[in-house]
Formats: structure tokens, C-alpha cells, sequence
């Protein structure tokens, strides 16, 4: 399965509203099997802030684990958030 | 040709103030009226309110220090209006030459900033709520403000023992903290230090007494105690 990220917003920077966003995906997130990888696609999306990421991709990564797959993207600040989580959580992120 | 004047009215729409403010302001003279050929009616110059709002740091810390009043048009009561702004400044910046990949490394220090107010200031705000949010695209810079707890009383709820306001902005800016901790902290300000040390990005950050200059070609990351101590947050990031 593939989300386009930006569906949830171009510009994603507060805590709160990252929040809101993982809570709004857990319906969709019940329906996909537990062999299926999720793809993560950030075009669109204008700004990234790892306040926003650490409330919807860290508890995505550790309830998908390897199954999580990141899509590329030239945005900056995605580059530099996902880096920062990365640090932080003390894990990688699988960018295809 | 004549410049044109705005009424009073016009005035405080423009400046998102009362008409006793801009009176007060007159009387104070910090914002001198014209009265035209000895009349008591106020009319003001656009150029001279232009000038007048643009002294961002000078509103933001009269604002945080003594509660002085400021345009309407920089203030955010809740976070939904900071984003919204944000989204808007997020628009004029992408348009700019030179800006068209690093807007999105600017927003995100502004919107990490901003959100930290909110998120750490939710339902304490000691008086005023919101925060200060003014930017001026062809100064390339951005100035934002709370009236809130600061850095040192909301970090000392997951960090109780830190002893100075110059040590809870440093752990703030360098540390990541347990996730154990009562309210959720966020990395934020530990990305914002590591995109002003790389881009042509400066920054200056103060809570209580303590400073973070990042400017020019010294980014060498350190706090200092400054000469007064300050209510909440601020910030000014120039670029």
C-alpha cells in the first residue's frame, strides 16, 4: 500500500497535528496485512518538522518495522527531519 | 502629488489595534498622528505605518518584558492561526529567487519554534496566551515571541534538577530527552541547531537569562547568561 503523505497536509509541523494524523490512519492501518509493505510517498508536501514526524512515522516504524518503506524525496526539510528521528529513535528508516 | 492619508480607522485596521491605542500612542508619542491645518482629526501616513510595524524585535520584546501592545496582524492566540500564518509566510518564501529548495528548512525551524510555545504552554500560560509572530521577507528575517513558562520551568517537569536557565536551553538544544518524561519533548530545537550550523541561517534564542547567538561565520554552538532575564521565549532567525 502506498499513502501519499501530503493528504494529511503540505505544510506538517505541529505535535499535536501529528498526532491527529496517526490517529485519522488507523483505520487504514487495520487493513493492511501483516505480510504487506506501506510506502511512504512525501511529494507534496512542502515542509516536514520532526515534531509532526516523530508522532506519525516513530510509532509507524515500530509497529511496521522493516515493512515501512520510505519513498524518495529532494525536500530539505524531509531529508533533515527524518535524519534527526533517526538519531533519536536509534533506528533507520528503509528508503527505497 | 500628495501622499495619501488614512483616517484613524483605516489606520487601526491596518495595524489590527484600537482606535484608543493608535490615541494612546499618539498621546505617548510613539506613534505621532498628523492633524491637518490645526484640526483634532488623526491621520497617518502609510509609509510611516509600514515603518512603524516593521521593528519586529522591538514589539516582540516589549511584548515578552513589559506586556507593551503590538499590531493585531503579529499576534496568534492558538496554533491553529500560527500555522495558518506559517502556511502564508511558507508561500511568500518558496516564490523567492534563491529560496526555492531552502523555504522549506526555514519553515521548519519557525514552526518548531512556534510549536513549542503552544505545545509546551497548553492550558499554563501564565497570562496571555498565543504568541508573537512577525516576519519581513525583504529583511529575511523572523521574530517569535512567547509570554510563557520558558525553557527552564517546562523542562525542570522532565528534568527536575536542572539547576540554570543557561543549562535547560543547553540540554533543550543538545540532548535528547527519555520518553518517559511526563509531556512529550520533541527534537526540535536539536534539528534547528543542526540547520543554523550548516545554512546561511542566524540565529539568536533567549529564555529567562540565558542566549544562543548562531550568527555569521561563528556557529559555534554555546549559551551564554545574558544582562536581564526574559519571560518565555524568543527568537530571531535571519537569513
Amino acid at each position: 500500500m502506498k499513502l501519499q503523505l501530503e493528504k494529511f497536509g503540505k505544510t506538517l509541523i505541529s505535535r499535536e497535528l501529528g498526532s491527529e494524523a496517526f490517529k485519522a490512519f488507523q483505520t487504514t492501518l487495520r487493513e493492511i496485512s501483516a505480510d504487506e509493505e506501506l510506502e511512504i510517498d512525501f511529494s507534496g508536501v512542502l515542509t516536514l518538522s520532526p515534531s509532526w514526524a516523530d508522532e506519525f512515522l516513530s510509532p509507524l516504524l515500530n509497529k511496521l518495522d522493516d515493512k515501512l518503506i520510505l519513498l524518495p524525496s529532494d525536500n530539505l526539510s524531509v531529508h533533515a527531519t527524518l535524519r534527526i528521528l533517526q538519531e533519536a529513535n536509534k533506528r533507520s528508516f528503509k528508503i527505497k | 502629488m500628495e501622499e495619501k492619508l488614512l483616517t484613524i480607522s483605516q489606520a487601526a485596521e491596518y495595524l489590527g489595534v484600537s482606535l484608543n491605542t493608535l490615541r494612546r500612542w499618539d498621546e505617548s508619542r510613539k506613534l505621532v498622528a498628523i492633524k491637518k491645518d490645526g484640526g483634532t482629526h488623526r491621520y497617518y501616513r502609510e509609509k510611516d505605518l509600514e515603518i512603524f510595524s516593521s521593528d519586529l524585535m522591538k514589539f516582540a520584546s516589549g511584548w515578552m518584558q513589559d506586556g507593551v501592545e503590538f499590531p493585531g496582524t503579529f499576534y496568534c492566540a492558538t496554533s491553529s492561526i500560527f500555522n495558518a500564518r506559517l502556511t502564508k509566510m511558507e508561500y511568500v518564501l518558496m516564490q523567492k529567487p534563491g529560496f526555492e529548495k531552502l523555504y522549506s528548512l526555514i519553515v521548519l525551524i519557525a514552526g518548531e519554534i512556534g510549536d513549542n510555545s503552544f505545545a509546551h504552554n497548553l492550558g499554563k500560560w501564565p497570562d496571555t496566551a498565543g504568541i508573537f509572530f512577525g516576519y519581513d521577507m525583504e529583511k529575511r528575517i523572523i521574530v517569535l515571541a512567547d509570554r510563557g513558562l520558558g525553557i527552564l520551568v517546562t523542562l525542570r517537569r522532565a528534568l527536575p534538577d536542572l539547576p540554570s536557565h543557561v543549562k535547560a536551553v543547553e540540554v533543550a538544544f543538545t540532548e535528547f530527552i527519555s520518553g518517559r518524561a511526563p509531556e512529550k519533548r520533541g527534537n526540535g530545537l536539536k534539528l534547528v541547531r543542526e540547520v543554523v550550523t550548516d545554512q546561511l541561517i542566524d540565529l539568536f534564542y533567549t529564555s529567562g537569562d540565558a542566549e544562543v547567538r548562531m550568527q555569521g561565520t561563528d556557529k559555534t554552538f554555546r549559551v551564554t547568561r545574558g544582562q536581564r532575564i526574559v519571560r518565555g521565549c524568543l527568537a530571531k532567525i535571519e537569513f
